[in-house]
């Protein structure tokens, strides 16, 4: 019998039962598009979660000031404001692996231009922070020396800020008051999109620090020198572990600790994002296994209307092997009966998967990443689970005996 | 003349212990080439079981089969297969057409199971419809056409495969009178071009047709007659004007 004549056979009796056929496979269609569109959507978070830590730039080390700790009662990270200018420029200095270390003050502001305004957060630095965030300027420059030393009133601004505040218009060269504070716009630095927390990293207004600390935060008078945090970027991966090592040594030498305080916390901010991502992958194979399980129980739905089909078809067996069809032919029926039932709802869920693929990233921007291996895969998987819910009924129908068959009432 | 069939102590019990049923208790038996055989006897004396067995469906208990000068009773299931593919055609009282499958396919599936090469399948079916000049309904589905028609779609697939021996049960059981006789006469049609047939039936009008009458008693062949068989077209013609008048 030749594998046209068997497939076309197949096809025939399929399409005979066409209702039973469509709701058999609805398992399989069911089955093969939901671990398609899981595993789209776990490649597609895992995108993000990939260009998140691009925009992060990568390697970077956050050194918070610590927090005191009196009778038990833990302050916030940085609430003991110990941190200075100089201890950033001793990280750059003494560790050879840091690219740039770059101080940090923050200050929440109101931003206003003309009679638009918007609230954001200021940071005071320099232009090591462009490098430690791997900022890009999309127009304008970076701050002179001369600015940075003398403290001028002048600004690099974020994408938002600037959509937010001039629109269409030119921005370079504006004036905005920053709380009441006259400053020029300087720069405008490159879209970044969203952050690993999904908050805006283009809502970002830089301005040199000691212009934040002397005119927009206002001294500590403690610690006239205090910074937030200092952003430490490191050149490659490789020299993480040992650069946080010699940050600890160095800082704690610098900061000496009184009783309790932690002078200093260190954070890995990709290590942030990655632990986010393991997270994030874990509870994906969760959703592709739970949808492995319904093509699992859409096989056993083959299986059984398998089964069904050869009770039904006993005589046609029977007369099939009276004129001379051997038990491989009638296993081989089955067979492809039941990998065709498979494989064309297979490749129903593939087509249900990509469109509703489509719809979440489009409608909903969601991040859903198709990928072709995942549908060819999914394809030959559904095969595999015709061959295998299809054996056992194929073998019990090759092994009756023809006259058993025939008598079967 | 040669012997299509030899049979030797042919038994067969169904089932064991106090349920056993000896269906068969010995049968020998030759049949030749050209020989249309009759197979009579009362309900449960073993004919259908007969059959069976020499239609290589089911194996016997003991004894031989030597099909051809070939001993098949102790095959394997595709040796069967092919035996079966080969060598017989059968046709079943109650037709065991495919349903939803037209006549031209049912007449060609025994060839889906053959050597023979995909293009000749059409030709060597539509020989066989003309031969039970069915020529007219080839792509009718079974529940299109009546029972003789159906029996007769049946005979032309055990026909398709050129059968040295043509085997069958009760062919006019699910047939009025006339029909019956219609179908006799196709099987006297195709004895007379040579073919070696064995017929069950428990008429005599019927069996009448034979040239030869074999008596099954409790799974006992208790006579064996040759006889001068009489004409189906002549009975069919003086059945016509029987109910004409
Ligand atoms: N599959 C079977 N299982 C058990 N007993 C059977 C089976 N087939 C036939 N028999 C018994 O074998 C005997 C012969 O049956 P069968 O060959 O069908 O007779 P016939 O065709 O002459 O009416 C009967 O007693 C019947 O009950
Ligand atoms: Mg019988």
């Amino acid at each position: 019998m030749t594998n046209r004549k068997l497939l076309m056979g197949a096809w025939n009796n399929l399409s005979v039962n066409l209702m039973r056929s469509i709701l058999t496979m609805l398992g399989i269609i069911i089955g093969v598009a939901s671990v398609i569109i899981m595993l789209a959507l776990g490649n597609g978070a895992k995108r993000q979660v990939d260009e998140q830590i691009r925009n992060l730039g990568g390697n970077v080390f956050v050194v918070f000031g610590g927090s005191f700790n009196s009778a038990g009662v833990r302050g916030q990270a940085g609430s003991l404001q110990r941190l200075t200018d100089a201890d950033a420029d001793a990280i750059e200095h003494n560790i050879s692996a840091v690219v740039a270390a770059a101080p940090e003050l923050r200050s929440n502001v109101q931003v206003i231009s003309g009679n638009l305004n918007w609230a954001t957060n200021v940071i005071g630095s320099d232009n090591r922070l462009l490098v430690a965030q791997n900022w890009t300027l999309s127009d304008g420059r970076e701050f002179s020396a001369a600015e940075l030393g003398r403290g001028a009133k002048v600004a690099l601004i974020g994408e938002t800020l600037r959509r937010e505040l001039f629109g269409a218009g030119e921005a370079i060269g504006q004036t905005i008051r920053v709380n009441k504070l006259p400053v020029t716009v300087i720069g405008v630095l490159g879209a970044k999109g969203q952050s690993a927390r999904g908050d805006d990293q283009d809502d970002v207004l830089i301005m040199p620090l000691d212009t934040v600390r002397k005119k927009i935060s206002g001294i500590n008078r403690a610690n006239p020198k205090a910074i937030r945090s200092i952003t430490v970027k490191v050149a490659t991966q490789q020299d993480m572990p040992w650069v946080e090592e010699e940050m600890t040594r160095l800082l704690s030498q610098r900061l000496k600790s009184a009783g309790n305080d932690i002078p200093f916390r260190i954070r890995n901010l990709s290590e942030i994002v990655e632990t986010r991502m393991q997270a994030m992958q874990v509870f994906n194979s969760l959703l592709a296994g739970v949808a492995a399980v319904s093509l699992l129980v859409g096989g056993i739905g083959i299986m059984n209307i398998m089964l069904v089909s050869v009770t039904e078809r006993t005589r046609e067996i029977g007369l099939r092997m009276a004129v001379g069809a051997k038990p491989g032919d009638i296993l081989r029926q089955f067979l492809v009966e039941s990998v065709l039932l498979c494989g064309v709802g297979g490749a129903i869920g593939i087509v249900i998967a990509a469109l509703t693929c489509l719809v979440l990233a489009q409608g909903f921007a969601m991040a859903a990443v198709l990928q072709w291996q995942v549908a060819i895969l999914s394809l030959g998987f559904s095969a595999v689970i015709g061959i295998f819910f299809g054996y056992y009924p194929a073998r019990q129908a090759a092994g009756l005996q023809p006259i058993d068959a025939l008598r079967y009432e | 003349m040669a012997s299509v069939i030899r049979i030797r102590q042919l038994c067969k019990q169904y089932g064991a212990g106090e349920q056993q049923v000896k269906a068969l208790r010995g049968v020998d038996l030759d049949i030749q080439q050209g020989e249309f055989v009759a197979v009579m006897g009362p309900s449960g004396s073993g004919k259908s079981t007969f059959m069976n067995l020499i239609g290589c469906l089911d194996s016997p208990s003991s004894g031989q089969i030597i099909l051809q000068g070939e001993d098949v009773s102790q095959l394997s299931a595709n040796a069967l297969a092919t035996v079966r593919n080969n060598y017989l055609g059968f046709v079943f009282q109650q037709f065991n057409l495919l349903a939803r499958t037209s006549a031209l396919e049912n007449v060609m599936l025994p060839l889906l199971y053959s050597m023979l090469p995909d293009e000749q399948h059409k030709h060597r079916a539509l020989t066989c419809l003309e031969q039970v000049g069915l020529a007219q309904r080839l792509w009718h589905m079974p529940s299109q056409l009546s029972g003789g028609q159906q029996q007769r779609v049946a005979i032309a697939r055990a026909l398709v495969n050129e059968p040295a021996l043509l085997l069958a049960d009760e062919p006019t059981g699910a047939l009025d009178t006339q029909t019956g006789l219609e179908i006799m006469q196709i099987f006297q049609a195709l004895n007379r071009q040579g073919k070696t047939l064995v017929l069950v039936t428990h008429e005599p009008d019927i069996a009448a047709f034979a040239s030869r009458i074999l008596m099954f008693r409790d799974g006992q062949l208790v006579s064996d007659q040759q006889q001068t068989p009489e004409d189906a077209s002549d009975a069919l013609l003086a059945f016509k004007q029987g109910a004409a008048s």
